[in-house]
């Protein structure tokens, strides 16, 4: 599903990532460790072909960083899910809206959005909160938003970058327990985080990553 | 159909959302386009100021005391005869005495026993190629006949009206051109200014796997709505100027600014047009 064939992508004042080859198979959990400024955001970015690499290649759905159009990113990342730390919500938008936003570029019925998006919010329960604005939530609430918003769309991957980094303990660990449940429905997660201490007890696949190399091992 | 309802309606609820900054950039592009508006009404009043003026290519020809009605008429028709010279109406002694009757209200042989008013006739010149200053000439050819006592015609009230539109248009002209041009930086930055203030939007759409133009359309929608409504403005300001105008001028002149919807109609279209440029220019700035 994702597959890294000798992939470099550096930037100047950064490591980016130097010649990653490795694959990440359907409903995987692959957590991604390093200090900051390793290059776990650059591996993610690579994947959501934000970053296309200079050296090698990234195949991610039948994606190929080759061949890849400017469209065709569009498309890709509509098979990606993604979370980040500061969580990327619009400020103006309810918890509604944002979480159907990606089903509105996919093209979706105005019912398909409803039918879709009340079956997320409940399914992380957020109903209560649909209307809210994510300022009225608390930090915890809006990374739950957020995952609610990677996952609506029913991707094949959720790339989570540092997603439990502004939140307290057990807000952090909900967030993880979330992500494994959406791992067991069958979509691969790749998560990266800063935070051993969070996830050297659980059993995942992890990469670790610094300077740029990637070194995976076993949890 | 609903990724069209919804990017429309994307469009309209993101004005609404930023209503200040909305109203803002509305009233900077109807305002400064008013100005434009004022000067485009004031040149098309000109306009017709001056046509109205070209096309009294008239003149009176009085003839001398003695000359009687059939020898005026035998005068006239030798200046019909002439070139540039389209038709002539004789005017008898008797029928300059009722048209002083009907302007006056006094019969001109209660006032004194004998009819002083001469034959004169009105000649009416050809219109097409000849220029106002041009009458001279003709005039001057006439004047030289036996029995033609008095040409009068007003080619000087028309040569004044001619160099004054002429010098009127051009600084209407430049002056409507450097508001445009400012209008245009103006309404392009403004514009830029509401898109940059919605990077976030911008990023997340594309993170979320919206193409560019799902990402431009909205934009373009807002623009439109933008435009339309700064063109609108700018019309309701330009007509509060000729109405504001108009009692103005009424103290002196009869004459009176006519409301030209053509220009209104260009003025929406341009503002519109700047509009839907400066959004799509904003918006690929960004997206690349």
């Amino acid at each position: 599903m994702i597959r890294f064939r000798n992939a470099t992508f550096s930037f100047k004042g950064s490591a980016g990532v130097s010649d990653a080859t490795f694959a990440v198979e359907e409903g995987e959990f692959i957590c991604i460790i390093g200090p900051t400024g390793a290059g776990k955001t650059t591996l993610l970015r690579m994947i959501y072909m934000d970053a296309i690499p200079q050296e090698g290649s990234v195949e991610v759905a039948g994606f190929s960083s080759d061949k890849i159009r400017s469209k065709q990113v569009a498309l890709l990342r509509r098979k990606v899910g993604m979370v980040f730390q500061d969580f990327e919500l619009l400020d103006d938008r309810s918890v509604f809206e944002n979480v159907a936003l990606p089903l509105h570029v996919i093209g979706m019925s105005r019912e398909e959005v409803h039918s879709k998006v009340d079956g997320v919010l409940d399914k992380l329960g957020l109903t209560e909160k649909s209307h809210h604005l994510p300022r009225q939530l608390s930090g915890g609430e809006q990374q739950i938003v957020s995952l609610a918003r990677a996952i609506v769309k029913d991707p094949i991957v959720v790339l989570a970058d540092e997603p439990t980094g502004n939140l307290d303990p057990a807000a952090s660990f909900k967030i993880l327990k979330l992500l494994e449940a959406i791992q067991k429905s069958g979509t691969a997660v790749l998560m990266a985080t800063h935070n051993y201490n969070l996830v050297k007890d659980r059993n995942y696949r992890f990469f670790e990553i610094i300077k740029g190399q990637v070194r995976i091992s076993s949890g | 159909m609903d990724k069209f309802f919804y990017l429309l309606s994307e469009g309209y609820r993101s004005l609404w959302r930023a209503k200040l900054s909305t109203f803002s950039s509305i009233t900077t592009i109807g305002v400064t386009l008013s100005f434009v508006g004022f000067g485009a009404m004031a040149t098309s009043n000109l306009a017709r100021l001056a046509n109205e003026s070209r096309s009294d290519f008239t003149m009176e020809v009085f003839f001398t005391q003695l000359t009687t009605d059939s020898e005026a008429q035998k005068i006239m028709n030798e200046i019909i005869s002439m070139d540039r010279v389209r038709e002539g109406i004789l005017i008898t002694k008797q029928e300059a005495a009722e048209i002083f009757q009907k302007e006056f209200g006094e019969n001109i042989y209660d006032l004194l026993d004998d009819n002083p008013l001469p034959t004169s006739c009105v000649i009416k010149l050809e219109e097409s190629g000849l220029e106002p200053t041009e009458m001279e000439p003709v005039a001057k050819a006439i004047e030289a006949m036996d029995r033609v006592e008095k040409v009068s015609y007003p080619a000087e009230a028309i040569t004044l009206i001619e160099n004054y539109f002429q010098g009127m248009l051009s600084v209407v002209a430049l002056i409507s051109m450097a508001i445009l041009m400012g209008t245009t930086v103006l309404v392009s930055n403004t514009i830029r200014l509401t898109i940059y203030s919605r990077k976030d939007l911008i990023r997340i759409l594309k993170l979320v796997g919206a193409t560019d133009r799902f990402v431009k359309i909205p934009f373009i929608v807002e623009g439109i709505i933008v435009g339309i409504s700064g063109g609108v403005l700018a019309s309701i300001l330009t007509y509060l100027f000729i109405r504001t105008a108009n009692s103005f001028l009424m103290l002196f002149t009869p004459y009176q600014l006519i409301w030209d919807w053509r220009v209104i109609i260009l003025l929406v279209l341009v503002v519109a047009l700047f509009s839907i440029l400066g959004s799509r220019k904003a918006v690929n700035k960004l997206l690349t």
